[in-house]
């Protein structure tokens, strides 16, 4: 069964005007990136997917964008020691078995080329959508509560570590010595944290904001070294991702090319951003954002319900839903977008004043 | 809140009910003392020593305990410090400032009893705060597993398993502290100019072997041990002062301190604290100038002579500018070079040292060459991007010690170094330097001739990146000119059925996207640096 409008089964059709928003999602995921420090799939994945790239593709697609991207990006840390290989191995071997349980899930929802299930692509969109609302909501009431605990004067604390607590109570052998990091990790803990960030990888594009998050807090890594391992992993996971997803066919080169167009030039504004905003803001900004994304997504579950026969809507109602959700999204990349660009705007004028005071008294000198 | 008068010292300033503590009631430039700093480990029995030791010398004793309690009565909140700092967390500006504020209270407090008279610390890192000083004995003890195994289990009544765990998570924490601290390893025999083993020697023997230690000339009090205490005194006097004020304990600073120029950097998203700066800092004892820089981060550049009008001055500058950073001066003279007469020419004599390493020999306070360090300070300080300057003289470990401090660092760039040796040798000795400071401190370090091509806007950039451009514009040009052929491959329809079709599919993806992403990442790394932006 061929999904209406989609050329050969999975891509859809891109006139300049689909072509000029795909960029424009790269661009505000490039700078939502750089400046949360995740890949920015939590903004782009869903963004295809509103302009009607059926969710796998989307994940395919992005995966490969991640792909390069990592494999250009994790050179300079590399360079610079931030990355433990070691580390990065043992997450690597598990994290791929979490790949091919999502690409499997992924492709058994969909449909294998020959075969669709019922539903087209509705139930995999749903399915995908499914874990995005679960896994982002966490992240980011979790982020939001420790940006609104850390605002109290009184509370000198960092983010909530019950986990890296519960953890070191229990004695879990074998232990693994990390020498870059300068960690000893359980065996145990370290598989259940690679095949989740597989999974989620694998499932929704989303790795790192498992990943770094688990390296520091559960696994005591320094914010540097997570931050490098976590992108030399994307490497692996990336690329292991890509080559299953092109192997269903389920990657679409040309979005992935149009990402890279407005995505890398996002990073390097997102970074500029981290340097002029104060921390609790970023995260405050953050987790804003990524709920948002969350409604977005939430709004437009009822369609793919529909599209399921699991409620009873009028179709004509479909594009409202998928148009709302889409609107949200944009609102909520843009917003942020405008958030750090007023921030940066604001600190190279201040830059320019200082420059242009200094000046005057050297002048009067 | 009033400000600080002229003559009193950090405590002079208003306290809180909370601040009201036996904290340090310091006032600079007074003569310093000998001190020996004791590193211990759980159940090694440096307390022990170290109070064999203040015996023997007639010097009192300072212990961990006593600074911690001084600390908590300042209004540190000492035990979620520690535990923020052990175990894994992300590093928020509130801890930051916290680690701060302690580090600037525990070195203030150090110099303060030192002041009183000669000491003997034992506690984890003494040693590490006062690390810029020539004239300290660091001493390290250490005892046989077997005994602090049985000692715990005897102090705390446990099972030897439990012994075993306890003592292992204790070490684990206290080295987590350590490095998170003063990012160095506790365990860095580098660290210390002894290690006693208190199960091979005798706690009385081994307190009397350092008797003899703390005699030798190097260990005793040199005008330039006591330049290096004044100006570390003056740093941390200064961050303590802006930590206690209302006005400004909500920001983050980094503060240096040479010859009574005292440099505080702050961030630019702090801006409205600039007119506090001066305010909150006025009259303090022994600043002669105030220099306040707005940064985001700090660019250090080690060099042994300095030159403001040289180029590589003005290409840092110039990044420095793009990057809205300060810029550290380290001068560093290596060891080797020193005793070399003055009419090599090639070894400028430090009279007026900031932070010394290593083992300091008596300057004249009549020689004013300083390498050109404080007229470099002078230009950057005209160009708002003064970040401090120090001088380091002694073994490459020296500088590496002395460069990895608590101030984020986001480049090294290494000047010209080695001055009198051949340029074979003094190539080697800057790459060996430079994969040194590279591995410490995890940051880009590159050399003065390195500085443009990775830095800056150059012909060679322009013409990578107009090469870069036309090649990613055919590329896509290509691609999406031919939809069809490309989603055709993509789903696999240009060949018959099978997998061999898709294996051929997945690894062309595979190859093609790292290319078009290193192609379209070099032109859009290229654009940034057009725009100063990257």
């Amino acid at each position: 069964m061929m999904e209406p409008g989609l050329l050969y089964e999975n891509f859809i059709d891109i006139n300049g005007f689909v072509a000029l928003q795909v960029v424009a999602l790269g661009l505000v995921g490039g700078v939502l990136s750089g400046f949360i420090g995740s890949g920015g799939a939590f903004f782009m994945t869903p963004g295809m997917m509103n302009l009607g790239v059926p969710g796998v593709v989307a994940v395919g697609s992005n995966m490969t964008h991640k792909f390069g991207k990592a494999l250009v990006g994790s050179r300079k840390h590399a360079e610079l020691g931030n990355v433990d290989k070691r580390m990065g191995a043992f997450l690597i071997v598990t994290s791929f078995i979490g790949i091919r349980i999502a690409v499997w899930i992924n492709s058994a929802l969909v449909g294998s080329t020959d075969s669709h299930g019922a539903g087209g692509s509705a139930a995999g969109d749903l399915y995908i959508s499914a874990v995005f609302i679960f896994i982002l909501s966490a992240v980011a009431v979790s982020m939001l509560r420790d940006a609104l605990r850390t605002r109290r004067e009184d509370e000198a604390a960092g983010p909530s570590m019950r986990i890296a607590n519960f953890l070191a109570r229990r004695h879990l052998p074998p232990y693994i010595h990390f020498k870059v990091a300068d960690v000893r990790v359980s065996l145990w803990v370290l598989m259940v944290v690679g095949l989740a960030t597989g999974y989620l990888a694998g499932t929704i594009g989303v790795g790192g904001f498992i990943g770094v998050p688990c390296m520091i807090y559960v696994f005591g890594v320094p914010t540097a070294v997570a931050a490098g391992t976590e992108l030399y992993l994307a490497v692996y996971m990336g690329g292991f991702g890509a080559l299953n997803y092109a192997l269903k066919g389920f990657v679409d080169i040309r979005m992935t090319m149009l990402l890279y167009l407005g995505s890398l030039i996002g990073i390097y504004i997102g970074v500029y951003g981290t340097k002029v905003v104060k921390e609790i803001v970023i995260r405050l900004v953050t987790a804003v954002i990524i709920l948002l994304c969350v409604v977005s997504r939430a709004v437009a579950v009822p369609a793919y319900m529909r599209q399921l026969g699991w409620v009873d809507l009028n179709p004509e109602w479909d594009p409202w839903f998928n148009g709302a959700s889409k609107a949200m999204l944009f609102v909520a990349g843009f917003s942020g977008c405008a958030i750090i660009m007023y921030h940066v705007i604001k600190s190279y004028r201040q830059r320019l004043r200082v420059q242009q005071r200094l000046t005057e008294a050297r002048a009067a000198v | 809140m009033s400000e600080a008068t002229p003559t009193g010292g950090v405590a002079d300033l208003p306290l809180t009910a909370k601040e009201r503590s036996p904290a340090p009631a310091l006032s600079s430039r007074q003569q310093t003392m000998q001190i020996v700093c004791i590193s211990r480990g759980s159940l090694s029995r440096g307390k022990e020593l170290a109070e064999a030791l203040a015996s023997r010398l007639g010097y009192q004793v300072l212990s961990r305990e006593d600074l911690i309690e001084a600390a908590i009565a300042e209004g540190i909140h000492v035990g979620k410090l520690e535990t923020s700092m052990m175990k894994p967390r992300a590093f928020t500006e509130r801890l930051a400032r916290e680690r701060d504020h302690y580090l600037a209270f525990s070195t203030a407090y150090l110099c303060d009893q030192l002041q009183k008279g000669p000491l003997v610390y034992h506690g984890r890192t003494g040693h590490l705060l006062l690390r810029s000083v020539g004239h300290v004995l660091r001493v390290r003890v250490v005892a046989d597993e077997e005994y602090r195994i049985r000692a715990t289990m005897q102090q705390l009544g446990i099972d030897r398993d439990k012994a075993v765990r306890y003592l292992t998570e204790v070490e684990e924490d206290r080295r987590a502290w350590v490095r998170s601290m003063y990012g160095v390893s506790w365990e860095d025999a580098s660290q210390y100019d002894v290690v006693v083993n208190v199960e091979r020697m005798n706690v009385d023997n081994a307190a009397s072997a350092l008797v003899g230690m703390a005699q030798l000339p190097d260990f005793q009090v040199t005008p330039a041990s006591q330049r290096a205490m004044d100006d570390l005194l003056l740093s941390a006097t200064a961050r303590l002062r802006l930590a206690r004020d209302p006005r400004t304990n909500r920001f983050a600073f980094s503060v240096t301190a040479h010859e009574g120029i005292v440099n505080v950097t702050y961030l630019p998203h702090d801006m409205e604290v600039s007119e506090e700066v001066p305010r909150v800092l006025e009259g303090l004892p022994g600043m002669e100038q105030l220099q306040a820089t707005m940064a985001a981060t700090t660019i250090l550049w080690v060099q042994e002579a300095f030159d403001a009008t040289s180029e590589t001055f003005r290409e840092l500058t110039e990044i420095a500018r793009k990057w809205n950073a300060a810029v550290e001066l380290v001068r560093y003279v290596p060891s080797a070079e020193v005793g070399q007469g003055p009419e090599t020419g090639t070894l400028p004599s430090p009279a007026r040292t900031a932070a010394i390493a290593g083992i300091e020999e008596d300057v004249d306070e009549e020689v004013v060459d300083d390498g050109g360090l404080k007229a470099t300070l002078d230009g950057l300080a005209g160009l708002g991007r003064s970040g401090g300057g120090r001088f380091v003289r002694g073994e490459r470990s020296s500088l590496v010690g002395a460069c990895c401090t608590t101030v984020p660092h986001s480049l090294v760039v290494l000047g010209n170094l080695f001055l009198g040796k051949e340029p074979g040798t003094k190539l080697r000795l800057t790459r060996e330097l430079q994969d040194s400071l590279g591995s410490r401190m995890r940051v880009p370090v590159v050399t003065a001739e390195e500085l443009r091509s990775h830095y800056l806007f150059g012909p060679r950039d322009a013409f990578r990146l107009l090469g870069f451009l036309a090649v990613v514009a055919v590329v896509y040009a290509v691609v999406l000119t031919h939809e069809d052929a490309v989603l055709r491959f993509l789903a696999g329809d240009w060949a018959g059925p099978g997998r061999l079709t898709m294996y051929v599919v997945a690894a062309a993806v595979f190859v093609f996207a790292p290319v078009v992403a290193y192609l379209y990442g070099t032109v859009a790394r290229s654009l940034m640096k057009l725009l100063k932006m990257e």
